[in-house]
């Protein structure tokens, strides 16, 4: 670390600005050896600020019959990327909040056609010909899967082609509807074989999309194999071992059984935590950026904890929420019996009238609680996690990298949006 | 590191006012460089090796919602791509419009989508959806319809449960159930089935669902003053059974709920089809199904020995009670023209009507206490 850079000049001790090395041209190390720049990851911002910002923009949201929505996105987003640094540079978060909702206003423009015409079409089909509306659900959701992967693909697009460092642009190439197809079949092939090939999917899909992932002028290859991400899978399978043998001994009544199974299910989600960070890890350390390549080395077992106490801490807040809107509730509804007996049919509608009020209001706390407390302490610590445990290895290129051109994209992620394809933020 | 810049543009021997780091935008290359605030020149000036810009102050930004709290992230609107990273925050009074906001969208393109948007959906709502609802409903076969009436009613016992734990129950008290099967028998002697039931909830309403289904609430027959009454009431709904208006609905509610979704998102998007829900019982039918529905009632009751005009008495006691505002309550109350209905109501009774009653008076007194 150099003291006299001049990001590092006159900041305070507890250094939470902490960029390192920004000015620097490169440090002698022995761990990657000499000439190369290792730009180290950390992330800046405390649970309190997110916590705020998450409040807030939702109770804004929900007081606009969430027209918000676009801005409180973007807020949260600018705020996580601005968090992330590399080698003391942080990220940025240049989305619009405008240019989302004219995405959001383009893709309900077509949509609203497709999904109303269609979704009465499978009403009739399904009652008409099934009884029952099961059928239309169910062609209903297989026509939006193709759709959902295609606006998953088109939102990375977007997010890519507005997320800079060090000024520079990142970029996704176009190609959503080949992801889509990849995408269906992958997961054809995957169900099919029962689960065996889902590192072969998670290996391709991840190799479509860096393989098209922009930094600047230099693109991004994903390299290794895909058997490689077969280490990932060690713990789920120990837990469908385990769970097989739970499913022997509860056949054979023994007292043992619930004990073994309650281990398989604990042991099975730790073992889908694994996969998820193990995958990460191994992709990213087998991705490169020109000369430029990544050493990542998160922990399982933390990102595992931070799930576990993260929503537990989150269902803990909501239940403590719960119960003063349950006491007024069984008071009002008290109140309502009452006043029924009594006759007084114009006040029972008035409680009534209220009781739907209080209903919503709690609807939305419960709503607004939960996000706020899963930024602080599922989003945020794994954003942390993952920015801590990571590390860029330069060599003398970073700098010469050259900006692109900007992706205007017009539609930003409006299928994404009103499809709901979910993303964390 | 900074001792290297050669300090050559600035005429003064001032000293720098901060640090900082620039990334110009063009390349990822981070350079040390010096500012000086010229307020007098109106500029901020960035020095350092091989660099020399003016970036006028007016233009300086502030990067929003930064997570570090320390440093300043700097933009500027003439160069757009550019980033200044100081850590000196006290900089920032030097600057009066870090917060100003630049729209990068045009206002009118954003208005005319809008306006697209909001012509799509209307469209599709308010045209194409009852268009093709209204086709539909007549295609629907009967089994279907019936399964989509039982699909509406456990959707409208969910919505209107207030605890949380089950649907909203029926009421099955035998003795009262076998009088409004005597009531059904009466009515409708050689009709299609119909499924009758009574759910446990004060609201004075009724209504009919698709595939024969009517369903009165036990709030309007407590408040009812005569078995007739309720009869006429029944009467009324079966006309809206018989033309088929609660399929229509049904389905044009189907084709609807999805495209309000869409637009109100998943935040107030299950708020919103609760909401819904509950509008499907106020079904509000157009004034040409409910005018067509009373007919049909008048000619029930008569055919069952029962004056039409109990129609209108059961508008008029509903009236005397609630006042007619509470017109939430009861999409046959809410009407606008119910004076008229009532007139119409008693001038369909002929003079000489031969009344029989229609549930004795145990019966009555058992359908008054089908809940309990
Ligand atoms: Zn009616």
């Amino acid at each position: 670390m150099t003291d006299d850079s001049p990001w590092t000049k006159g900041m305070g001790d507890d250094g939470d600005e902490g960029p390192k090395d920004l000015g620097a041209t490169f440090v002698e190390n022995t761990l990657y050896g000499p000439d190369l720049n290792v730009l180290d990851g950390e992330f800046i911002g405390d649970r309190g600020r997110v916590f705020g910002l998450a409040l807030k923009t939702g109770l804004l949201t929900v007081l606009t019959l969430g027209f918000y929505r676009f801005w409180m996105k973007t807020r949260l987003r600018r705020w996580y990327w601005s968090g992330v640094r590399v080698g003391g540079a942080p990220a940025e978060y240049t989305g619009d909040p405008l240019e989302k909702l004219l995405g959001f206003l383009i893709a309900v423009a077509f949509l609203a056609f497709y999904i109303g015409i269609v979704n009465l079409l499978l009403m009739f089909v399904s009652f008409s010909l099934f009884e029952g509306n099961f059928a239309a659900y169910a062609l209903s959701f297989a026509g939006v899967v193709p759709l959902w992967f295609y606006a998953r693909y088109r939102a990375r697009r977007y997010v890519l082609a507005r997320t800079r460092w060090r000024g520079i642009r990142f970029g996704l190439e176009p190609g959503a509807w080949g992801y889509a197809w990849r995408a269906l079949v992958h997961w054809a092939v995957t169900i099919l074989t029962g689960g065996l090939l889902w590192p072969r999917m998670t290996f391709w899909l991840e190799k479509y999309r860096t393989d098209r992932t922009w930094y600047g002028d230099v693109r991004l290859e994903q390299e290794g194999k895909w058997t490689m991400l077969y280490t990932a899978t060690k713990h789920v399978f120990l837990a469908a071992v385990v769970a097989g043998i739970a499913a022997l001994l509860l056949w054979a009544d023994n007292i043992w059984g619930i004990s073994v199974a309650l281990v398989a299910v604990i042991w099975g989600g730790f073992g889908l935590a694994y996969y998820k960070v193990k995958t990460w890890e191994l992709l990213t350390n087998a991705k490169r950026a020109g000369g430029i390549v990544f050493h990542a080395r998160p922990k399982p077992l933390r990102v595992f904890w931070i799930y576990v106490l993260g929503y537990g801490l989150s269902s803990f807040v909501v239940t403590i929420f719960l119960v003063p809107i349950g006491f007024m509730l069984l008071a009002l509804m008290g109140g309502v019996e009452a006043l029924a007996s009594g006759g007084a049919a114009n006040l029972t509608s008035l409680s009534s009238w209220a009781l739907t009020a209080v209903s919503i209001g709690s609807y939305f706390a419960i709503f607004l609680a939960w996000g706020a407390v899963a930024h602080a302490f599922v989003t945020m610590p794994l954003w942390r996690h993952y920015s801590e445990t990571l590390t860029v290895i330069d060599p003398q290129a970073l700098h010469l990298v050259q900006q692109r051109g900007r992706d205007s994209f017009e539609e930003a992620e409006g299928f994404a949006e009103a499809l709901d394809v979910g993303a964390a933020i | 590191m900074s001792s290297i810049i050669p300090r050559v543009v600035r005429s003064g021997t001032l000293p720098p006012d901060a640090d900082a780091v620039l990334f110009d935008g063009r390349t990822a290359h981070a350079k040390s460089v010096q500012l000086w605030v010229n307020q007098n020149a109106g500029v901020l000036e960035i020095r350092g090796e091989g660099i020399d810009q003016n970036w006028p102050i007016a233009d300086i930004r502030l990067i929003p919602d930064q997570a570090g709290q320390k440093g300043l992230v700097l933009g500027c609107e003439a160069a757009p791509l550019a980033r200044l990273l100081s850590a000196n925050r006290n900089l920032m009074n030097q600057f009066p419009a870090l917060h100003k906001r630049r729209a990068n969208i045009s206002r009118w393109r954003l208005l005319r989508w809008a306006a697209g948007a909001v012509a799509s959906v209307a469209l599709i709502i308010l045209v194409l959806v009852p268009l093709m609802a209204n086709q539909l409903a007549g295609m629907i076969p009967a089994k279907g319809e019936h399964a989509l009436g039982q699909a509406t009613l456990e959707q409208i016992r969910t919505a209107l449960d207030e605890t949380g734990i089950a649907p909203l129950p029926f009421c099955e008290n035998e003795e009262g159930l076998a009088a409004l099967a005597k009531m059904e028998a009466r009515l409708s002697p050689q009709k299609d089935p119909l499924t009758v039931r009574v759910l446990d909830h004060d609201m004075v309403n009724a209504f009919a669902l698709p595939g024969g289904h009517i369903v009165f609430f036990r709030g309007l027959i407590e408040a009812a003053d005569t078995p007739e009454e309720v009869a006429a009431v029944f009467a009324h709904e079966m006309g809206h059974v018989v033309s088929r208006d609660p399929t229509r609905h049904a389905l044009r509610s189907a084709g609807s709920i999805g495209v309000l979704g869409l637009l109100f998102g998943d935040f107030a998007g299950g708020a919103l089809v609760l909401f819904l829900t509950e509008q499907l019982i106020e079904a509000r039918h157009s004034q040409q199904a409910e005018t067509d529905a009373d007919a049909f009632a008048y000619d029930v009751l008569s055919q069952a020995g029962v004056p039409p005009s109990a129609l209108g008495d059961m508008f008029d006691t509903f009236r005397t009670q609630f006042g007619d505002a509470d017109g939430v309550q009861a999409h046959f109350l809410s009407h606008p023209k119910l004076s008229a209905r009532i007139a119409d109501a008693r001038a369909a009774t002929p003079d000489g009507f031969e009344a029989q009653p229609i549930l004795t008076d145990v019966e009555w007194h058992a359908l008054q206490n089908i809940c309990d």
